[in-house]
């Protein structure tokens, strides 16, 4: 078999055992199935965050569950550490790799391998996409229930890896509640089963481990699901407000009253202002201050006393104005602009930084008072749309990347912002994962004890940290890395 | 176990987790091992531990933390599932675990062994509801994973690794849990069925396409039935919860199913509490579509033991068979079952030939040497052998 097209300058040339490699990897999956010239890298060379950005020497892109067994074990025999892909879309950094690792892009592994609509259940390669599964599933009368904003795009495999949410989890539960079972592919290549579709299992909870491991445990070959009965009847609400505090009473008034809405999305004044000036208008009051986007859904009967409860609270909580979306086309035109809010923010500026953490939803007023306080100090625009129901802010700044100045006051604003999070009893991430992104804020939310824990789990699934190396927990916080003598250490990150 | 009785040992009160990492060090140092037990009500559960002094922590006791705007609360190990009931139905909430047994089981003990009750059915199990832990390992580390928040990826989960470890890799001393509202309404009541296979699949079959939206739903033998005070024969029992309109539309959908009747909200802990404690437990787990075949076959393999008792909740997958402890050759036969069979409780002899170790696996050994690595904790209770 032909080698992959390598670059010639000498800048630029892999080294022998990647070169080796190279020429490996091709025969496994073909020429055409490696890419290594730097040119054919930049789309490998960063994700959705704009902060980051690093070739990877190799990528490659299986296209059978062989050749992505064949793949990972090439890698294991040459000592190659390398990071598996979804879609690209996490906001991170996590699915970038180091200039002597390989990107294992699992995007043509994306077929829908079975749904079992009797028993709800579905199986699927990791590069199948999340919103495919649903649309394919939809003729059963059944839907894959998280919904990662980017779900048109993102795959399962991505969504395991990062444990995502999405608007729907404040009922429906985020990934780690709806997959079942995993085959996995463990960097030394052995193939191991983790859950059961066919029943609990006794033993470690060794699939909840995996679920949200950022590719750091190894590689799913594939991923079953759980699927969900379609509701009878959805209902969405629209209620604004002058004062974003109102709209955060609103939120716990509706969330201590019983009912579970099955969305309760957030969006400011800057966000509103920016999707109504974008294609996605949906007809959000510009001058409000907040509105709230509720959504009920379940059986028919009862969801009109439900929907006529939450706007009793919505008004009691000082609503302007709350708006029931009368048909289909109503309700599709709210979410459009909850779900491109991120695309029209990126409108304002060039580039866009979407942030990601969770504060209890009693602190959501105060917090969303210092995060102003924050913006106007720093000078940078904050725009927050976010998951209110649970508390899982998502604080974006539009900016200019090529302004340094600008850049320096953004991340000066993001540290202040997740800062204030984590005093407020909350959490660094609630559905984007650590990746590059937030390993130094790590060590300000978990004990030397926990994050040794970490690492310690790591070395169970990975004892050669070739998975996604340098990736969730800083590698200082290993305690056994620490102490080995210098000669048998693990390689530490570039 | 920890006596021979199966009563839970003293413990101090006022203990505090440190206590828990000196004992833990303790016995690291003396090579030693410990037999962990909340309130002693699941103690005689599980494997038998190999040697191992006893560490109660039913002294360990207290809410940490709870702020009902939240719906999230914190507790140490030792709490019992009755003082966090009552500390949150002033609130409207509640913590939705109701494992087997009584409300003196501690939240602790829940979450070690993962033990799930009726209301899995729409809230799962205690991993679908821990957020966070305090943990002290094998080495004497003290963890702190997760958090009081109820959606947190930060890092890697090491909630999910000690939840349901049987105390193998650490013992928990504090746990945070998401909690739930008490709906407008709610009633329990309950459909005389026809258990036979046939009969019991189209039932299944019908209730997964119903527009019904229970909190709990289970399926009771004659047997149970005549146990928790009902008529003497096989009984779908529901607890339907939400507003005044949907639960009357939620009755009139079972009355398609049979003649609906009220029962007492106190079933739910009657049924709880229908296993004696030295009864042999097992939970057989299969895909939903196959629950009448192994209910079927759980009927034939205890057909003939006069005190076995069934339940079954469907939507789960899940058969559960209680028979009394000298029934050995039912228990055999009930290990045949094509399901993935879990034994709960077994006379100890049992152990070995039934239920092999579930932890025999090369990632499962690395796990318990790199957490436990001087074998401190609970040795045996998941049947692993030192390595």
């Amino acid at each position: 078999m032909a080698a992959p097209r390598t670059s010639s300058s000498p800048t630029e040339a892999l080294s022998p055992q990647l070169e080796r490699a190279a020429t490996r990897l091709a025969s496994i999956v073909g020429p055409r199935g490696v890419l290594s010239r730097p040119s054919e890298l930049v789309t490998y060379s960063s994700d959705g965050l704009p902060f980051y950005r690093k070739r990877p020497a190799l990528a490659v892109f299986p296209e059978t569950r062989d050749q992505l067994i064949a793949v990972v074990r090439a890698l294991a025999e040459e000592k190659i550490p390398f990071v598996p892909r979804g879609a690209g879309t996490g906001l991170s950094g996590g699915a970038l790799a180091e200039n002597d690792a390989v990107i294992i892009g699992l995007n043509r592994l994306r077929r829908i391998i079975s749904i079992d609509p009797e028993n709800r259940l579905a199986v699927v390669e990791p590069g199948a996409v999340n919103a495919t599964l649903s649309r394919i599933a939809s003729v059963h009368g059944l839907h894959y229930a998280p919904d990662p904003s980017s779900q048109t795009a993102c795959t399962i495999g991505g969504n395991v890896a990062e444990n995502a949410g999405g608007p729907h989890c404040l009922k429906y539960g985020v990934t780690l509640n709806h997959v079942v079972a995993l085959t996995i592919i463990l960097p030394d290549g052995e193939l191991v089963s983790l859950g059961s579709a066919e029943g609990e299992r006794e033993g470690y909870d060794l699939l909840g481990a995996f679920i949200g491991s950022e590719g750091c445990f190894g590689v799913a070959a594939d991923v079953t699901v759980r699927l969900v009965k379609n509701p009878e009847s959805v209902r969405t609400l629209l209620a604004d407000y002058t004062a974003i505090v109102d709209a955060a009473r609103a939120v716990s008034a509706i969330i201590a009253s019983g009912v579970v809405p099955a969305a309760m999305e957030m969006m400011d004044g800057p966000t509103i202002r920016a999707v109504e000036a974008s294609i996605y208008a949906a007809g959000y009051p510009v001058d409000a201050d907040a509105v709230l986007l509720v959504e009920l859904d379940g059986l028919a009967a009862g969801l009109e006393e439900d929907v006529a409860l939450v706007e009793r609270l919505c008004r009691g909580a000082g609503a302007r104005s709350v708006r029931v979306a009368r048909d289909e086309a109503e309700r599709a035109r709210l979410w459009q602009g909850r779900k491109k809010a991120f695309g029209a923010m990126g409108r304002i500026s060039p580039d866009l930084v979407v942030q990601d953490a969770v504060v209890p939803r009693t602190r959501l007023p105060d917090v969303l008072a210092e995060i102003h306080r924050i913006a106007q100090s720093t000078g940078v625009l904050v725009c927050n749309v976010f998951h209110a129901g649970d508390g899982n802010l998502h604080p974006n700044i539009a900016y200019d990347a090529r302004d340094a100045e600008a850049t320096a006051r953004v991340h000066h604003a993001m540290r202040a912002i997740m800062r204030t999070c984590i005093e407020a009893g909350g959490t660094i991430t609630g559905e984007h994962g650590v990746g590059l992104d937030k390993l130094d804020y790590m060590p300000l939310v978990f004990t030397e004890d926990t994050l040794d824990a970490m690492c310690r789990l790591r070395d169970v699934f990975d004892p050669d940290r070739r998975a996604n190396p340098g990736k969730v927990v800083p590698v200082r916080s290993c305690r056994e890395w620490r102490m080995a003598p210098a000669t048998h250490r693990p390689r530490p990150p570039a | 176990m920890a006596d021979g009785a199966g009563n839970p040992p003293s413990a101090a009160a006022g203990m505090t987790s440190n206590d828990v990492r000196e004992a833990v060090l303790e016995a690291s140092t003396a090579g030693s091992s410990l037999r962990i037990a909340g309130n002693g009500t699941w103690l005689d559960a599980g494997r038998p531990v190999s040697g191992g002094r006893p560490l109660p922590l039913s002294g360990l006791t207290g809410i940490v933390n709870y702020e009902p705007g939240d719906f999230t609360l914190t507790a140490r190990a030792g709490t019992t599932l009755d003082e966090l009931a009552a500390a949150t139905l002033p609130h409207r909430q509640f913590v939705s675990l109701d494992p087997f047994g009584d409300g003196s089981g501690t939240l602790g003990a829940t979450v070690a062994t993962a033990a799930s009750g009726p209301l899995a059915h729409a809230f799962g199990s205690p991993r679908d509801n821990v957020i966070g832990l305090e943990v002290i390992t094998g080495d004497g580390s003290v963890v702190r994973c997760g958090g009081r928040v109820v959606k947190n990826v930060a890092g890697f989960d090491l909630t999910r690794l000690f939840t349901g470890s049987w105390g193998t890799l650490g013992v928990i001393t504090e746990v945070s849990v998401r909690l739930r509202a008490l709906p407008a309404e709610d009633e329990t009541c309950f459909v005389t069925v026809d258990d036979r296979y046939e009969r019991l699949s189209a039932l299944f079959s019908a209730l997964r396409e119903a527009s019904i939206a229970p909190f709990s739903m289970e399926i009771v033998s004659a047997t149970l039935a005549r146990h928790l005070a009902l008529p003497e024969a096989a009984a779908l029992l529901v607890r339907l919860a939400g507003n005044a309109t949907s639960l009357g539309a939620q009755r009139a959908v079972l009355s398609g199913l049979g003649d609906v009747r009220q029962a007492p909200p106190a079933v739910w802990s009657a049924l709880r509490a229908a296993e004696p404690r030295e009864a042999i437990v097992a939970r057989l787990s299969s895909l939903p579509s196959r629950v009448a075949a192994v209910w079927t076959s759980a009927r034939e393999a205890t057909a003939g033991v006069a005190q076995a008792m069934l339940t079954a909740s469907p939507s789960r997958g899940i058969v559960r068979c209680i028979l009394p402890a000298d029934a050995r050759d039912a228990a055999r036969r009930i290990a045949r079952i094509e399901a993935s069979v879990i034994f709960e409780r077994l006379p100890n002899d049992l152990w070995a030939e039934l239920a092999p170790s579930p932890v025999s696996d090369r990632l499962s050994r690395t796990l318990k040497q790199r957490f436990d690595p001087s074998n401190v904790l609970n040795p045996g209770v998941l049947g692993e052998t030192a390595s």
